[in-house]
């Protein structure tokens, strides 16, 4: 299996898709994270909302920043995350070369393990980069607006990168399997995009009208990974300064398990198709 | 001479009818079998057998001792297929050292086999960006790199320019010197007289199974196309 990692690694950060996928989260995160707060905490004091100031600081601060890195990843992390791995295992079937890799390659499952394990490779280089790039701009615009800098603790830190490698690696798992279900990348990210950003909104909007929905959508992949968001300290999609996905359905440890049960099922009915069908 | 395939009355349905009706061959190790038959005739349907993917309905495929499509083969077999199979959004040398990782082979093998298709010139360019037969030879050369003792090859020279084409059965020559086993299909009958042995089919039957002179000779021409005609012909007649 060494070998499989070895070259979906090359592969992946070989393949423009990759940098595409990252640049754009975290660009995402710097805007929606520190620009638009920033120039909401400027208007709040050019206002006199100081309660709003105070708020939107404290999301801006190092020590808000495991919350804010977390926050963005239930609904638009996540479904970029979902495309970059469901293109990554769509584009084999697309270009034919799981047929060659699995004539003269590794045993399947190998080459399956491979795959998921450089996606886990490339996720947290993700996760670290965001962290590493949201602690750079928090410190920049704190400086800038003269006040302190109060830095998170070791341990919110791992309960950040934690909680975003999870939420990141649900959404990655879901975006494999898409794509060996689908058997190629474009039908499988557009299937995987309308689910996260329409159908558990939409979902969630009518369990609102039925109550006999709301068991079913309180346990939704995405309601999960916006509890967990919120839990780390993410602010909902209600509240100023908020995320649009983050939720306050499930407490953090419901979350957690629940998103470790979907990545699972995920991964093995993927590994499941990938041994079986003909590629 | 030693036997490096097996075919014994192998019979194969796709689509829902019957594509090969209980053909028999030996391929010879370390040499270069030319399979050859108009669009259609079975080679690709045999050649998928001889790999493994192919599902069989009767009859039986033996690779090197083992049966097709045993786990341990896989390192032994290049399958070049019909359509290129790359990656159209990495360079040519990225998808070449991709299926050397594969194998665990050394970037620098993984250039060489580039040269020797000659694409060096084309190393950095994403494959998408390749003409036909360059696109081709990309996917060629991932077959190539694991130096694989049996190469399956289907119509490798398609798309070719004829200067290119010369280079690569030289190459292929070279391969079959060194030890390896070559089954290239091609539907281009002047391909046939670079090939140690033929196996020509037809409608899902072998109609011949020897070296390119004796086939000549069985059919009176000097001709290969002339040949295939005329074997084509007595097995009708013997037919009707």
């Amino acid at each position: 299996m060494i070998g499989s990692v070895r070259a979906e690694l090359l592969r992946l950060t070989r393949w423009p898709v990759t940098w595409v996928v990252t640049g754009v989260w975290l660009a995402l995160n710097v805007m929606f994270g520190y620009v638009f707060d920033l120039l909401g905490y400027r208007d709040a004091v050019s206002s006199g909302d100081r309660r709003l100031a105070a708020e939107l600081l404290a999301q801006i601060s190092p020590a808000g920043v495991p919350a804010t890195m977390t926050q963005g990843l239930p609904l638009f992390g996540g479904a970029l995350v979902l495309v970059l791995a469901a293109v990554s295992t769509g584009n084999g079937y697309g270009w034919n070369t799981w047929k060659t890799v699995f004539t003269q390659g590794p045993p399947r499952l190998a080459a399956f393990g491979g795959t998921m394990a450089a996606l886990a490779v490339v996720l947290v280089g993700i996760v670290v980069l965001s962290l590493v790039v949201d602690l750079a701009a928090s410190a920049v615009v704190m400086t800038a607006e003269s006040q302190a800098l109060t830095w998170p603790t070791i341990g919110e830190l791992a309960e950040g990168v934690g909680g975003a490698l999870l939420i990141a690696g649900m959404w990655a798992a879901a975006g494999a399997m898409l794509g060996i279900v689908a058997k190629g990348p474009a039908l499988s990210a557009g299937l995987g995009l309308i689910w996260v950003l329409v159908v558990e909104n939409l979902l969630r909007g009518v369990s609102g009208l039925l109550g006999a929905l709301e068991p079913v959508t309180d346990y939704l992949p995405g309601t999960a990974a916006g509890s967990l968001a919120a839990a780390i300290g993410g602010v909902t999609g209600s509240e100023s300064g908020g995320a649009p996905g983050v939720v306050t359905i499930l407490t953090g440890p419901s979350a957690a398990t629940l998103l470790t049960g979907y990545a699972v099922v995920f991964m093995l009915v993927a590994g499941f198709l990938m041994a079986r069908r003909d590629a | 001479m030693d036997t490096a395939v097996e075919v014994r009355e192998l019979v194969i349905r796709r689509g829902g009818r019957e594509v090969l009706h209980g053909i028999s061959a030996q391929i010879q190790r370390g040499v270069i079998t030319g399979l050859l038959g108009p669009s259609g005739s079975g080679k690709t349907t045999m050649m998928r057998a001889i790999v493994g993917v192919q599902v069989v309905r009767s009859g039986r495929v033996t690779v090197l001792g083992r049966p097709a499509g045993s786990p341990a083969l896989r390192r032994t077999i290049g399958y070049l297929t019909q359509s290129p199979s790359v990656y159209a959004d990495l360079t040519v040398r990225e998808n070449v050292r991709y299926f050397a990782s594969l194998y665990g082979i050394a970037s620098d093998d993984a250039d060489q086999t580039i040269r020797d298709v000659g694409l060096a010139d084309q190393a950095r360019q994403l494959v998408g960006t390749l003409s036909g037969g360059q696109h081709s030879r990309a996917s060629l050369a991932c077959a190539l790199v694991s130096r694989p003792e049996l190469l399956v090859l289907d119509e490798p020279t398609v798309g070719q320019d004829p200067v290119l084409r010369d280079e690569l059965w030289k190459r292929f020559r070279q391969l079959a010197d060194d030890g390896a086993t070559l089954l290239v299909s091609s539907h281009v009958m002047d391909e046939a007289n670079r090939c140690d042995r033929l196996l020509l089919i037809r409608e899902g039957e072998i109609i011949a199974d020897d070296t390119p002179a004796a086939v000549k000779a069985a059919a009176g021409t000097d001709d290969l196309d002339q040949a295939f005609l005329t074997l084509v012909r007595n097995r009708t007649e013997e037919g009707s």
